[in-house]
């Protein structure tokens, strides 16, 4: 028999070949490496078990939803992560794409006193452009002058909530809740695309899902996708190899502001109200779904999938808690934890195969 | 270049954000066991409790006490709080009483504030 011709085994046929010392670690490897989707498992059964309604078609489709609507920020996210990156800018671009949405979509403007309700194509490029804009300087200032990306992001996050601030006290506004979106925009992000029983699938989902398309294809299929993972692995190789790396820098920053700034014009029309607090702490949840979705801080490894997978498992575990009704400030500590944890598990993981 | 090769020896070496991390799988194994634990352990004092706080701001008018209610449950219509001039006119879900909540109808589903409406007394 040839050597060539033997199948590889399968990882159960490994794992009985192995000594007992050997398949022990490998078992605990398994489970260390799968920890969080353990635990997160459990905690669906108990929610499950306490509160049978948590699974009911009505709280799926809400989780679903939910979902779709954070799904843009965290792919954004998730391509500065791929970078060996992150952007912790991501949730005030999206409080102020919200705000700037909102405010060319009011009935009554008082932040422009006088503008009639702007065609929806118009609040959609002017929020592209902002985040455009934002994601250009965040790039820049990575790529040609090598800063960390916490230290950029960070003052870009600030430089942003500020801009937020300043838009809010625009006219005769002073800093108020913006309510009050034309009908139009309102039936544009949240009309009811289809039903599921009695519960409504609107029609940002159907958006959401298109952006993933999107930009599942331009991380797959494109050369700038392909460059983006060869920069994060490795950048110095990149750049011998001809990849024009301050570009790609540029560029995956520019794309990430886009998806922000989608973030916010779904977020607008959502929720139905913009104030300075529209997108706080977003990053925090997009950053957590990302790692827990295998997207690793170690650069150029990481899918679409893995940040879809990410983001719903937040959601479902974030939706179970209100459920069981859990103060909501407990849930910040939470977050904090899982991603200490889910960022041990991604360390332990790349530590464990070298 | 002679730098990068002597770069790439160390064998636990992490690229990209972990770049300067030490650590060993051990401690790796108690931060993420640890973690967890914390976890749980918030989570269930988190599930203990006795439900989200409603709170009554009675806008100048007599105090009216918060109650705890679970997910799903609808508030109990507190005794109407009163003040001189005014005739109370309803709880509402937001400070400029715009949005009455519908102690009938509504489910609680989050901590929050009800805002009671007054309008004044014409002789």
């Amino acid at each position: 028999m040839s050597d060539l011709k033997v199948k590889k085994p399968s990882k159960i046929e490994e794992m009985k070949a192995m000594s007992k010392k050997d398949r022990n670690r490998a078992i605990g490897d398994l489970l260390m490496n799968n920890a969080m989707f353990i635990i997160i498992g459990i905690a669906v059964i108990f929610i499950w078990i306490q509160e049978p309604k948590f699974l009911s078609m009505a709280s799926i489709v809400n989780i679903v939803n939910l979902t779709m609507a954070k799904l843009p920020i965290a792919l954004g996210v998730g391509g500065c992560i791929i970078l060996a990156g992150t952007d912790i800018s991501a949730g005030r671009q999206v409080g102020l794409a919200a705000a700037i949405a909102a405010g060319l979509q009011l009935t009554t403007n008082k932040l422009f006193p006088g503008l009639q309700v702007m065609p929806i194509p118009v609040a959609i490029a002017a929020v592209l452009v902002v985040g455009c804009i934002i994601g250009f300087v965040n790039g820049f200032c990575m790529a040609r002058f090598k800063l960390h990306p916490f230290i950029v992001t960070l003052s870009t996050q600030l430089i942003v909530y500020g801009c937020l601030l300043m838009f809010m006290q625009l006219g005769t506004n002073s800093g108020q809740t913006l309510s009050g979106m034309s009908e139009a925009y309102r039936e544009f992000v949240t009309g009811t695309l289809f039903k599921v029983g009695k519960t409504a699938v609107p029609n940002y989902v159907l958006y959401s899902a298109i952006i993933a398309v999107v930009v599942w294809t331009i991380w797959n299929k494109t050369t700038f996708g392909k460059n983006m993972y060869a920069v994060g692995s490795n950048e110095e190789a990149a750049n011998v190899s001809g990849v024009n790396v301050e570009k790609t820098i540029i560029m995956v920053f520019m794309m990430a502001g886009m998806l922000y700034a989608l973030t916010g014009f779904f977020d607008a029309a959502r929720i139905a109200s913009v104030n300075a607090t529209t997108g706080l702490n977003y990053e925090a949840d997009a950053i957590a779904a990302c790692v827990i979705g295998g997207i690793s801080f170690v650069g150029g490894i990481g899918k679409v999938s893995g940040a879809i997978i990410g983001v719903l498992l937040l959601q479902v575990i974030f939706v179970g808690l209100n459920f069981l009704s859990v103060d909501p400030n407990l849930l910040y500590i939470v977050k904090g934890l899982i991603i200490l944890v889910a960022c041990s598990i991604d360390m332990r993981k790349y530590l464990v195969r070298k | 270049m002679e730098q990068d090769t002597s770069r790439k020896e160390p064998q636990s070496s992490f690229r990209g954000l972990y770049r300067h991390v030490k650590i060993s799988v051990k401690t790796l194994d108690k931060i993420i066991i640890g973690g967890i634990l914390a976890i749980v352990l918030i989570l269930l004092y988190g599930v203990s409790n006795n439900g989200y706080t409603i709170t009554f701001d009675s806008n100048g008018g007599t105090d009216v006490p918060a109650q705890e209610l679970m997910y799903g449950d609808l508030v109990v219509e507190p005794e109407p709080p009163t003040r001189e001039g005014y005739t109370f006119s309803g709880w509402f879900k937001d400070e400029n009483c715009l949005y009455e909540w519908n102690m009938e109808e509504y489910q609680v589903a989050e901590p929050m504030t009800l805002y009671a409406l007054w309008i004044p007394e014409t002789e």
